[in-house]
């Protein structure tokens, strides 16, 4: 699934017009410069958690949890500008960790990893059904 | 891009490391200013820079020293154009040439961020590497007085999103032997340097240098490993070397090996990959010139610490064509390569750690940071480190940066915040306030804190001698050397001051208030301070010694010559000025 075809993804589950989300998306700052540049381009893990991030900050305007809780994740400080927005959809249960190792025990993020778009569009799903119950 | 530069600059080898010869640096004392990455992550503007640029003169912060304005990662455009940076189009319509300008006419400095890898943390493919002459010509146009360079996306080592096969250029292979002049020399058998390497079921791994972005390693001692055998030559003259290795790419055993012949390098490349780590194979054949006796062969590999320093160079290098205008250059590898060791030959600043906080604010979120945590994200984490590396620093060579300031940030406390400041101003640290300014008015706790003209007076003294700690309830018999990690302890440092004075720190790193009421003598902090104090004679032969409580501000003349710490608070601190009374 390519950046644009997430926002669009994001835009129909939260019932916002897609035309001309990419502008209100920068100016309500939770997307970025690259969302728009690089839209063609398949999203990683860490830009799908960047942006529902975001949205949950300045669309939603949910306050972040502790981190903490997120510190199971190996990868996590691997990323000085992404651990946040991992740990706040993962420990929201927005996306999930991937366990790399035989038997269970190691989780990662893999922050430089790509989904599905079924995995994509259930992280959306999860996003909005969070929002809803509010 | 096939692989790392030649180093033919033997001012960039590890064995000249300790030579400052690289540029003709000026003396400078600690940057103070306003960093956006704290405050806002990626979301700081031109909006809120100005306000931040605003708000440093309403509170008259320029005038404590405060004058760098750093615009950090997530200002750019993600691509550039016609092969130049340029600014993110929403977030800095004006451009950056504007915001230097404006920063400029408020008699501020202006800086900016970049990185030496192919593209910013941020994931903006607008990296400094290759464009090194380019972006360094736009940043003197720019006028710039301070850039700040990260180490994400780099090439030649697995450095943070790098291809974590990248550490096949930071480690020499597996050795198992070398054969040279008809006699074969076991690695196990051989001489191993410093602790990063270790034998392991007949061979040696490691070869290289410890990685120094997370809390894990000391920064004291030798921080990479070689192995040496002696060869012994009948008579002068060329043979012929093989080397029995197998090669991997992780930390720890990688495929670059660098031989020297005592301090002549005669092998500095990639070997043929072999199968596995464990799966060894007799190089081709690598002349050696012996002499007639005993002949160090050095086995190693410092091309880690030798790349990093190699692509700040290269900066630096671009950067003299500034002129006269002055540009601070703020190394920002994290540790990673140990550049306690080389910073001080291009840099004026190097931080010791990867981040303070991954929790960064935005424009109506302070973020958060911590006291305690188990990797580098706190206080105490940085400061753990950053406390035994005060050989490392001074004027003329550069600063511990234990990164930027969390006061402001939600997480912690007044008392944890004031501590902060006091650690950071003992240890010569860089002051960069990264907090919303906007929350801050003159008189309030924060600006109490940040306003400290006693405390920065200790930062910005012209001696430029970071404090030691000379004591610490831990219990270290080496309290300046040995890395502790435990925060229930209560350290004193010393730190000596251009007019003569001591500053005396006791800080209470325990999260329980500590009535221990330690205590230490003049006496101890001459002999500890090793004769860095101006006037040792002063303080020795003082009557009475005046005593100025730096955070309470009471001033008192005391003929004692032992000096308490008295009641701490949990996360807690006393700092105190001592003058000598003749």
């Amino acid at each position: 699934m390519t950046t644009e075809e997430f926002i669009s993804e994001l835009c129909g589950a939260a019932g916002m017009e897609f035309d001309g989300v990419f502008e209100r998306g920068r100016k309500e700052g939770w997307l970025e410069a690259g969302d728009v540049l690089f839209k063609d381009r398949p999203i990683k893990r860490r830009d799908a958690a960047r942006i529902l991030h975001m949205y949950l900050l300045k669309v939603m305007k949910t306050e972040d949890l502790d981190i903490n809780g997120a510190k199971e994740l190996h990868d996590l400080y691997d990323c000085r500008i992404c651990a946040n927005h991992i740990a706040q959809v993962y420990l929201r249960g927005i996306m999930d960790a991937k366990d790399i190792k035989r038997g269970g025990g190691f989780l990662i993020f893999d922050p430089d990893g790509e989904d599905s778009d079924d995995a994509n569009t259930d992280f959306i799903r999860r996003l909005i059904s969070l929002t809803a119950d509010r | 891009m096939t692989g790392p530069s030649p180093i033919d600059d033997k001012r960039l080898r590890f064995d000249n490391f300790g030579d400052n010869d690289l540029f003709s640096k000026k003396p400078r004392l600690p940057a103070m200013g306003w960093n956006s990455w704290n405050a806002f992550g990626s979301g700081n503007t031109e909006e809120l820079t100005k306000a931040m640029i605003m708000k440093i003169k309403e509170l008259e912060l320029d005038k404590l020293g405060y004058t760098y304005v750093v615009l950090d990662d997530g200002c750019y455009r993600p691509g550039r154009v016609n092969g130049h940076l340029q600014a993110d189009d929403v977030k800095f319509p004006s451009g950056f040439k504007a915001m230097a300008d404006l920063v400029h006419t408020q008699g501020l400095k202006f800086g900016m961020y970049n990185d030496i890898g192919t593209k910013l943390c941020s994931g903006a493919e607008v990296g400094i590497y290759g464009f090194e002459k380019t972006d360094c010509e736009d940043y003197i146009k720019w006028e710039i007085d301070f850039i700040k360079v990260d180490n994400c996306y780099y090439m030649w080592d697995n450095a943070t999103f790098a291809n974590p096969e990248n550490a096949k250029y930071s480690y020499a292979p597996n050795i198992k032997s070398i054969a040279v002049g008809g006699r074969i020399y076991d690695a196990a058998e051989a001489v191993i340097t410093g602790t990063r390497a270790s034998v392991k079921d007949g061979y040696v791994t490691s070869i290289g240098t410890f990685d120094g972005t997370a809390p894990d390693h000391s920064p004291s001692g030798l921080r990479s490993s070689e192995l040496i055998f002696d060869v012994e030559a009948a008579e002068d003259g060329m043979e012929d070397m093989h080397v029995t290795y197998a090669t991997g790419a992780e930390e720890g055993v990688g495929q670059w090996l660098q031989i020297a012949a005592e301090d002549n390098i005669i092998f500095d490349s990639l070997l043929p990959a072999t199968g596995s780590p464990e799966d060894f194979e007799t190089s081709q054949s690598i002349p050696v010139n012996l002499k007639k006796g005993i002949n160090k062969i050095r086995i190693m590999n410092h091309r880690r610490q030798e790349n990093t320093l190699h692509s700040y160079t290269e900066i630096r290098r671009e950067l003299e064509n500034a002129g006269d205008r002055d540009i601070v250059f703020s190394i920002c590898e994290w540790g990673k390569t140990q550049p306690q060791n080389w910073g001080h030959k291009v840099g004026d600043s190097w931080r010791i750690l990867n981040d303070i906080t991954f929790q960064v604010g935005s424009d109506g979120d302070h973020g958060t940071a911590s006291w305690e945590s188990d990797y580098t994200t706190s206080i105490t984490s940085q400061y753990n480190k950053a406390v035994i590396m005060d050989k490392y620093a001074g004027l003329g060579k550069g600063w511990n940066d234990p990164d930027m300031l969390v006061i402001g940030m939600n997480g912690i406390d007044m008392t944890m915040y004031l501590s902060h400041m006091a650690m950071w101003c003992m240890m010569n640290s860089p002051l960069m306030l990264g907090l919303d300014l906007r929350r801050v008015n003159k008189g309030d706790d924060i600006y109490n804190i940040i306003s400290n003209k006693e405390l920065i007076a200790l930062d910005q003294d012209p001696l430029g001698v970071q404090a030691k700690r000379i004591f610490s309830t831990a219990g270290s018999s080496e309290p300046d050397k040995e890395y502790i990690r435990d925060n229930k302890r209560i350290d004193i440092l010393a730190k000596p001051l251009a007019n003569g004075d001591i500053a005396l720190g006791f800080f209470n790193l325990d999260q329980v208030i500590r009535d221990d009421d330690i205590s230490t003598d003049i006496d101890t902090i001459l002999k500890a301070l090793d004769n860095k104090a101006v006037s040792t004679d002063a303080l020795k032969k003082a009557a009475s010694f005046m005593v100025k409580d730096l955070i309470t501000g009471v001033v008192y003349e005391t003929p004692e010559r032992t000096f308490n710490s008295g009641t701490l608070a949990a996360c807690g601190c006393k700092v105190i000025r001592i003058s000598p009374v003749t």
